[in-house]
């Protein structure tokens, strides 16, 4: 197959210019990269025969202007003015570079580019960097790993609790395709952590975080991804738990032609908590796909979930949560919830929990809904004045209410509350 | 203000509006009255813009205009309201959140500027507190987790507060209490005013001790059999519901 071969060759070629760019990187990473590139190489981009990607087709990643190494187009994103203080973030400019960070943001929470923090906590980053996402069985996690030209590190010292979130903004040029971050939260520690991706024009963004919980540490993690509407997002967050602690992580998936976000989660200790919540929205053309996966690997853990997606025109949403329960995850408390709002008769949803339990005395209990605008609710809102758009615009609203009330940040709950009423419904006259 | 002509209402193909005639003066207060299943939710829902009717023969003329033409909406903003048989919840949506931007959609209608917030909370503290509803109900979603007689007067309170100039309840008083049911017709007795009517539907006379109605109507089988002033009510109450059954059965006899 000519084709493969000219694909295989590119990436090599792609990678070996990657080898030379990071000349200076220690002997591991650069091992983690070639185990990545092989894996890369042997696993291709997913397919739609892959049970996995059934429903997402990437095809269009293999070629043309969404190829992973086509050039940026040089249009700048609006960056959105959340106003979250504090952490470090980039403004809006001519070209945005992957993101802006540097140092102590406050003491003992320190923000660093890769090579800054390779030189001050080389320990640290060689213990858990590219070794929390997985790149055996997972093509895009290893493509990132082989590719990523920088990286953020996020680390909290043990006991710390971050007064103010870290902001980190990725615009869409060529530095930012292959987002990396890497969070650790050291034991006891307590880190808020906002991940913006903005992008304007066509291209593939391929975006890997890491997340290390230590013992009794919280992370809340947001994840805001408001690509151009020609682009593709994949991406994959992986967060390991030690014994006590909370991760939550909200996806908030607002654009994108194509997006596919795998987010997942091990609870690697007893009494650890984790919320895996999201809120999607597609409109006209654009395909939005979530695949969760919480791994209960020890005794009295609680996992909650809740996605909802909002989908008109012929709009598709994909969510798909699974939940593995090991044998030792005995007193497990499992809650997985999906609910999808359909505006239109053409938008479709695909949803399917996915429980494989070993333990015999735990909780799970999972749910899903796809359902249309109530239209008793809508004509009684009508029947007091108001009208048809914006009756549709207040039961929407209302709809994703509950999800987006599990943001924690006000000001980033604020833009998103007002981002998803100005996405349905036209003004009132 | 409001004149119904023949007015044939069929639902999914079967006619449960039979040619309505009625005609409501500005200032009066008519009351419906009739068995289940009579057509008396029909008719309001029609009168209300509810779609899934279907209107095969007849008029409905509100304020001069035709009324079957215009949205739902439309016919708020002009004045019309209707208090429902059954009150939908509608969760995530706070009570003060819908009321205001109804309110406001209504005053921008007519040319009035909206209303700030902290004008519009003083409004509803005003009009609330005669219907003895806790100020706390604003802040909770409309409807949800409302007892029956809570719904009631929740609606009762939005009319007070959209103040139109026909205002049509549906069995507001069914399932309330004698307390409950005066508080509701207080509530509806404080808008009277030359200005404003009412269409009561009711399925008992005791309302009508309460709010006093210039005009009772008899519907049955879709029909308005009888019409007559508040004694006809009690006449009714008094005789029970066979002597309706004699009206339908009487219709039925005639064949029209
Ligand atoms: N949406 C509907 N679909 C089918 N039948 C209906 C519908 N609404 C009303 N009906 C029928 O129309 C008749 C009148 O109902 P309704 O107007 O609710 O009566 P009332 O309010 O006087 O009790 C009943 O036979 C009822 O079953
Ligand atoms: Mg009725």
């Amino acid at each position: 197959m000519p084709a493969a071969t000219e694909q295989v060759s590119r990436y090599l070629q792609r990678f070996n210019a990657t080898l030379t760019r990071e000349e200076g990187e220690p002997a591991w990473l650069r091992e983690r990269r070639e185990r990545a590139m092989e894996r890369f190489l042997t696993l291709g981009i997913p397919t739609t025969r892959d049970e996995e990607y059934k429903y997402t087709d990437l095809s269009a990643l293999v070629d043309g202007k969404r190829r992973f190494d086509a050039p940026a187009d040089s249009v700048a994103p609006a960056v959105p003015d959340y106003a979250l203080t504090g952490g470090p973030r980039t403004e809006a400019g001519a070209a945005p570079p992957a993101f802006e960070a540097s140092g102590t943001v406050e003491p003992g929470v320190r923000v660093f580019r890769l090579a800054e923090a390779l030189r001050q906590e080389p320990d640290l980053i060689a213990q858990h960097f590219g070794a929390i996402a997985p790149i055996e069985d997972h093509a895009l996690s290893a493509a990132n790993t082989a590719f990523f030209e920088d990286a953020a590190v996020v680390v909290a010292d043990p006991g710390v609790t971050a007064s103010q979130p870290v902001h980190l903004v990725f615009g869409s040029g060529s530095a930012a395709r292959n987002p990396r971050v890497l969070v650790v939260a050291g034991r006891n520690s307590a880190l808020q952590v906002v991940e913006t991706y903005v992008g304007a024009g066509t291209y593939w963004r391929n975006a890997v975080t890491e997340i290390r919980a230590e013992e009794n540490a919280r992370v809340d993690h947001y994840r805001a991804s408001i690509e151009s509407p020609d682009a593709y997002h994949t991406g994959l967050l992986q967060a390991t738990q030690e014994r006590d602690s909370h991760v939550g992580t909200f996806s908030l998936s607002f654009g994108g032609a194509v997006v596919r976000n795998d987010i997942r989660t091990r609870l690697n200790g007893s009494g650890c908590e984790c919320s895996l919540d999201g809120l999607y929205t597609a409109g006209q053309g654009q395909h939005v796909d979530h695949h969760t996966a919480i791994d209960h690997a020890m005794p009295h853990c609680n996992s909650h979930q809740l996605y909802k997606g909002v989908l008109d025109g012929n709009a598709k949403g994909v969510f798909n949560g699974k939940i593995f329960v090991r044998r030792d995850a005995q007193k497990t408390d499992a809650v997985q919830s999906n609910k999808n709002l359909l505006l239109s008769d053409e938008a479709e949803v695909n949803t399917k929990p996915q429980l494989e339990i070993d333990a015999n005395d735990v909780r799970c209990t999972h749910g899903a809904t796809i359902g249309q605008l109530d239209a008793t609710s809508a004509f009684y809102l009508r029947s007091r004045g108001i009208s048809a758009d914006q009756a549709r615009n207040i039961l929407t609203y209302a709809f994703a209410a509950d999800a987006l009330a599990r943001i924690r940040l006000e000001p980033l709950r604020e833009y998103f509350e007002a981002l998803l009423l100005a996405r349905f419904a036209p003004q009132e006259d | 203000m409001l004149e119904i002509r023949n007015l044939h209402v069929s639902v999914d193909g079967q006619e449960i509006l039979r040619g309505i005639d009625l005609d409501v003066r500005a200032g009066s207060v008519h009351a419906i009255m009739g068995p289940n299943g009579s057509g008396k939710s029909t008719l309001a829902s029609v009168l209300a813009g509810r779609d899934g009717y279907e209107i095969t023969a007849g008029t409905v003329t509100y304020g001069g205009r035709d009324l079957l033409e215009m949205d739902p909406e439309i016919r708020a903003r002009e004045g019309l309201f209707l208090a429902f048989q059954y009150p939908v919840e509608v969760p995530g949506v706070t009570t003060m959140y819908f009321l205001r931007e109804a309110l406001n959609a209504i005053r921008k209608h007519r040319g009035q500027d909206e209303l700030s917030a902290g004008d519009f909370l003083r409004l509803a503290r005003e009009r609330s507190q005669p219907l003895g509803m806790d100020p706390d109900m604003l802040k909770r979603a409309v409807n949800e987790g409302f007892s029956g007689g809570e719904k009631k007067r929740s609606e009762i309170f939005q009319m007070s507060m959209l103040e139109p100039s026909l205002g049509l309840l549906d069995e507001t008083d069914s399932g309330l209490d004698i307390d409950a049911l005066k508080i509701v017709a207080d509530g509806v007795n404080a808008l009277r005013s030359p200005e404003r009517a009412f269409v009561v539907i009711t399925h008992y006379q005791r309302l009508l001790d309460y709010i006093v109605p210039d005009y009772v109507h008899v519907l049955v089988a879709g029909r308005i059999v009888r019409s007559g002033d508040k004694f006809l009510a009690l006449e009714l109450e008094k005789r029970g519901f066979g002597w309706i059954d004699e009206f339908a059965g009487q219709e039925a006899a005639v064949g029209v």
